[in-house]
Formats: C-alpha cells, structure tokens, sequence
C-alpha cells in the first residue's frame, strides 16, 4: 500500500514537473515574443518569397465577355 | 535607500510599473526593438495582468485560432492549402497575435481584459470567412463548384451583411469579398496589401486615387481573390471612385454580377425611394441565382439579434458617454463596432463578445473604476482612420492620456431595424445600407459631416481627433470649413493626414510626430511618457 502510494506520488510529482517546466516554456516564449520573432524573420520572408515566385495568371488577358451573360432586366 | 528601492521594484513587480513618467514610468517605448516593433520583451504589466495576458489573451487566442479553424473548415487542409495560395492568407495572419500586442499595449485591469474579448470576436469573425472562402474556392478544389461553392454569397464588404439574412436558414453564407484580403489585412499586417496597390498602378492606374479603390483592383490583377460564389454582387462603397472598382471585378471576377448602388445624398426622400427599390431588385436577382425564394423568418431571426446588438451598443455608449467607467479603448471599440455592422450576424462571436463587455463595464459603473485613469482629453475620432496604424488610438493615451472614446466609424448605423412589417423593415434596410462606412459622415452631405459637434457633445469629449485622408477627394473638399468651425467653436482639434492603407505615403512616425507638435506647441502639455514621442516602427506589421 505504501509503495503504491508512493508512485501515486511520484507521477503526480512527475506530472506537476511537467507543468511547470511546460509553463516555464510557454512564459519564455511569450515574454521574448519568440513567436513575434520567428513570424517576422523565418516564416513571413519565407512566405514572401514564395508568393512573389508564385506563378499567376495574366489577369489581364481575361477577356471582358460583356454579353456573357443575358441582360439583366429590371423587374419593379 | 536600499529598502525603499527594493520595495518599489516588489511593488512594481506585483502591479506593473506606474504609468507616468512623474511616478516612475513604465517608459513603453524602450520594449522595441530598433526598425522592426518587435517586442525585447513583451510588458510586464504586474503579476495578474501579465498572466491574465498570457493565459487569456495570448494563450487563450492561439489556442482558438485553431479550434476556429476546425470548427469552420470542412476540410483543415484546405486551409493550409489557402495559406500557401493566397498571399493575403499567409503574410497577414500569423502574426495575428501582435496585433493584439499592439492595440493592448499598456492596458491593466478591466480595460485589458474588455478590449481584448472585442479583438477576440473579431478573430473568430475572420476566420469563419477565410475558412468560408477556402471551403467554396474552386481554386483548391480543382475547379470544382461544390456545395459550399453553390451556397455563397459573395457581395461588395461595404454592402452589410444584413442585406443577405433571408437566405441564411436555406444554408447560405455571405462573404463580404474584400473585408478579409483587404480590410483586415491593413490593420494585422500591413505591408501585404503594398502589393496589391502597386500591381494595379503597374497597369497604369495613377497614384493618386483613393488607395483602398487601388488595393481592392490589385488585388485582382494579382489573381489573389478565391473564386467562391457563382455570382457577386457589388456597388459604389463610400465614394464613385470605387465604380471603377466594380468594373474591374466585373471583368476579372467574370460572373454573374449585380452593381447595387449606395446612394450619398440618402436624405432626399426619392433617392430613399430608389434605394429600396434597387434591394428589392438585387434580391430578385439572388432568388433567380439561388433558386431560392426570400425568406422572411430568417431575414427577423437575424435582425433581431442586429436589433439586440445594436441595444448593447447605446448602453455601451451611455456609459462611455455619461461616466469614466468605460473599459474598452478607442481601437478596440472602433474595429468591433465597424466589423460587427459590415459582416453581420453570422454567428454568436458578437453577441458572445458583446455579453462579457458589458458585464465588465457594469463592475466598472458598480464599483468606479476607471480604466483609464490617465485620462487628460477625452477625444473624439472623426473622418476615416488609417488602417495601417488604427491603434494610434492606444498609443496616445499611453503617450499622452488622449482617451478616445468614439470615433465616427462607431457612429454611423446606430438604429434599429423595425421587423413589424416588410415595406417598415425595407425602409430601414435601405437607410441601413445608406449609411454605410465612410458615407453618412464622410460624403453624405454637410449636416452629416457635421454631426461631428452633437456627437462631442453626446460623449462628452474635449478633443477631436481629426483624420485627413489625403487621397480622399470628398473629405480633402471640407478641410478648410473644419478649420474655420473649429476656431469658431474653440475647439481643440489636431490633424492626422494618412492615406488609409498605404503606410508609405505617411508613416506611423510622421503621424505621432503631428501628435506630439499639437500636444506640446498647442496645448503646453508634458508627456505621460517620453519614451514613446520618438522611436523608429518603420519595418513593422
């Protein structure tokens, strides 16, 4: 019974570790605005470059089919 | 000495450093990295606010950002799929967080924690309509028109979500077509929509018309726009600058297309008339897209809880008005109140968001606390804000106690919609849909322009925060009259020329700049805090 309640204790020790060490994490992350920081220098120049490499269609060719549609009548 | 210093750094500790630089100052502005505006570190602001911030705001909205996601999204990797197609997507909404950062910055207690249950409404608001894009987008589909392609709606973002109530119950869901690649994207990121009004001059458009018109076109002529609906409609926004805007959607977005028109002068009765009469038509138009016929009970389901929304607003109000105990700053207020009457009720966000503001702001009232006690001016924001730098509005009060307790976005469509009878509830559509943003008090008509002076009056301000949006030909038009009632009324009033999205043509430094020559030149006033007069933003978000 003792031993038993002593690995109970132990895995809720062990598992308040692993909170505060989590939370610890978390705090640094937040305080250092670690996330700002790899947002602004790793993820959005990567996305840049990736949307400025981007193949696009030439919009402009898009030919503007005026009578593609049937006129649209007024019905009041 | 040793035990008085050490008791102030455990005070300072446990609630913050004071606000002012007379009590020790927290001197905000030395968190910035140099260029970028990224934060050293991010504020400590005393042991509860700093976890309240961290587990309730930061925490608390990454977290549901993802459950949003899942929670929208048919299929979650659609949305990865629209991240890495859309440029508007991926540049603009992963730093979501620091826009929090920088609209909260500086705020304690009460006020952080009603301003930031605004942002997170609107959060959720916004990733409900990109995951709406993304599941209707026949782009990430393989062309394919599915269901959710067939039950969109996809209108002009400054045609109110109100107007697409009736087909609600039959599963149908409105996109506002530029509220997310445009808008929003100006005020979390601003260096996404450059792009945009640069490829739309690249085919020989000039500089100088208005810059949302530009971004809005580009954003076509880069192809970035999800091809989400089977038909659109779209109208004139708040000036005919964005007639042009239309065409250019009609030509590439190449579907069927309703032009509604917002009519400016809507005091004249016949153009009222004329009004309804082109919603009755453009509703004719969607039943004929749809196959779906107008639905009553979903049209006053809806608009009752617009109504109900509307109501929480003027007690809102009446309490910014009347007392010192009201907890949400000036951005928070303005973006709330502008996204909530634009996209409308499509969802319980608002209402959500609405509930747990006013319970805060009754705490405030019940046991006086002001949020906001460095207030030295009580301002009112008019004209259109630079979306690229809307929170000014926290920075000034941390600067130098300007509290802005309303801006004229807030302002424009406070009524309610009467539900008795249908020709009551067209009328009051109609008047809804006139009044749309930057149109009853930017170019409908002096009187409303003016409405400037009884609304001071309402909210009882000292100090009106006059926005000159350089490329806006209507509001640039009434810039000396402005002038000549503000000397006629001794009015204290400072000028902040922007260019709305562009974030080139007047810099962030250049419009705090203005503030801080009004504020020492004019007023003789000592800033709250030195460390923000002068830093250097000009990389940021």
């Amino acid at each position: 019974m003792k031993k038993i309640k002593c690995r109970i204790a132990k895995f809720f020790l062990k598992l308040l570790g692993i909170f505060v060490l989590a939370n610890a994490a978390i705090f640094v992350v937040f305080f250092f605005d670690l996330d700002g920081k790899l947002m602004f220098n790793v993820v959005e120049p990567f996305l840049k470059k990736h949307y400025d490499n981007m193949e696009r269609k030439d919009t402009l060719k898009t030919p503007y089919d005026m009578d593609k549609f049937p006129k649209y009548e007024y019905k009041n | 000495m040793a035990k008085k210093s050490m008791k102030k750094a455990l005070k300072d500790f446990w609630f913050g450093k004071p606000h002012s630089a007379e009590e020790g100052g927290r001197r905000l502005g030395e968190l910035y990295e140099d260029k970028t505006g990224l934060y050293k570190h991010r504020e400590w602001r005393g042991v509860k606010d700093t976890f309240y911030y961290m587990y309730m705001i930061w925490g608390y909205n990454y977290l549901h950002m993802v459950t949003d996601i899942l929670k929208y999204s048919n299929n979650p990797l659609d949305f990865v799929k629209g991240t890495w197609r859309y440029r508007w997507m991926g540049q603009t909404y992963l730093p979501v967080i620091h826009w929090f950062d920088r609209g909260l910055q500086g705020m304690r207690g009460e006020a952080l924690r009603a301003s930031a249950w605004h942002y997170r409404a609107m959060v959720s608001a916004s990733i409900q309509q990109i995951c709406n894009f993304f599941n209707a987008d026949t782009r990430l589909h393989k062309g394919k028109e599915n269901e959710a392609f067939r039950h969109t709606i996809l209108a002009n973002e400054t045609t109110c979500g109100t107007m697409f109530y009736p087909w609600m119950d039959a599963g149908y869901q409105y996109i506002p077509l530029e509220m997310i690649p445009y808008f929003v994207t100006c005020h979390v990121n601003s260096h996404t929509v450059l792009n945009y009004i640069d490829a739309v001059q690249s085919i020989g458009l000039p500089g100088d018309p208005c810059p949302m018109c530009q971004a809005e076109s580009g954003l076509f002529v880069l192809d970035d726009v999800p091809d989400a609906a089977p038909f659109v409609i779209t109208c004139n926004e708040a000036c005919d600058a964005s007639v042009a805007t239309s065409t250019l959607q009609d030509w590439f977005i190449n579907r069927p297309l309703f032009a509604l028109p917002l009519p400016m002068q809507f005091d004249d009765p016949l153009v009222k008339k004329y009004c309804m009469n082109e919603i009755e038509e453009c509703w004719k138009f969607i039943e004929e897209q749809t196959g779906e016929p107008f639905s009553w009970e979903s049209m006053v389901k809806r608009l009752e809880k617009q109504n109900k929304l509307q109501r929480d607003e003027w007690e809102k109000w009446e309490v910014a008005g009347r007392t010192d105990y009201y907890p949400v700053n000036g951005v928070a207020q303005a973006l709330f109140r502008i996204f909530s009457t634009q996209y409308g009720i499509q969802g319980d966000f608002w209402d959500e968001a609405s509930e747990k503001v006013k319970k805060i702001m009754y705490k405030c009232v019940q046991k006086k606390i002001n949020s906001f006690p460095q207030t030295r001016h009580r301002v009112i924001a008019w004209s259109c804000a630079p979306l690229y730098f809307s929170n000014w509005c926290t920075w000034a009060y941390n600067c130098w106690g300007l509290n802005v307790i309303i801006n004229m976005d807030s302002l424009m469509f406070d009524m309610e919609v009467r539900t008795d009878t249908y020709e009551h509830m067209l009328e009051d559509v109609a008047t809804y849909h006139m009044w749309a943003p930057m149109r009853r008090m930017a170019v409908g008509g002096m009187q409303h322009i003016f409405e400037l002076w009884e609304n001071m009056e309402k909210f009882n301000c000292d100090m009106v925060a006059m926005y000159d949006q350089l490329q806006c030909k209507g509001m640039q038009g009434v810039h000396g009259l402005f002038e000549d009632e503000f000397r006629k009324r001794n009015i204290n009033a400072f000028w902040m020329p922007h260019a709305l999205p562009d974030s080139r043509t007047v810099s962030r430094a250049e419009i705090r700049r203005q503030i801080n020559d009004y504020m020492t030149t004019v007023m003789h006033e000592e800033p709250l805090d030195p460390s923000l007069l002068d830093f250097d933003d000009s990389m940021t978000w």
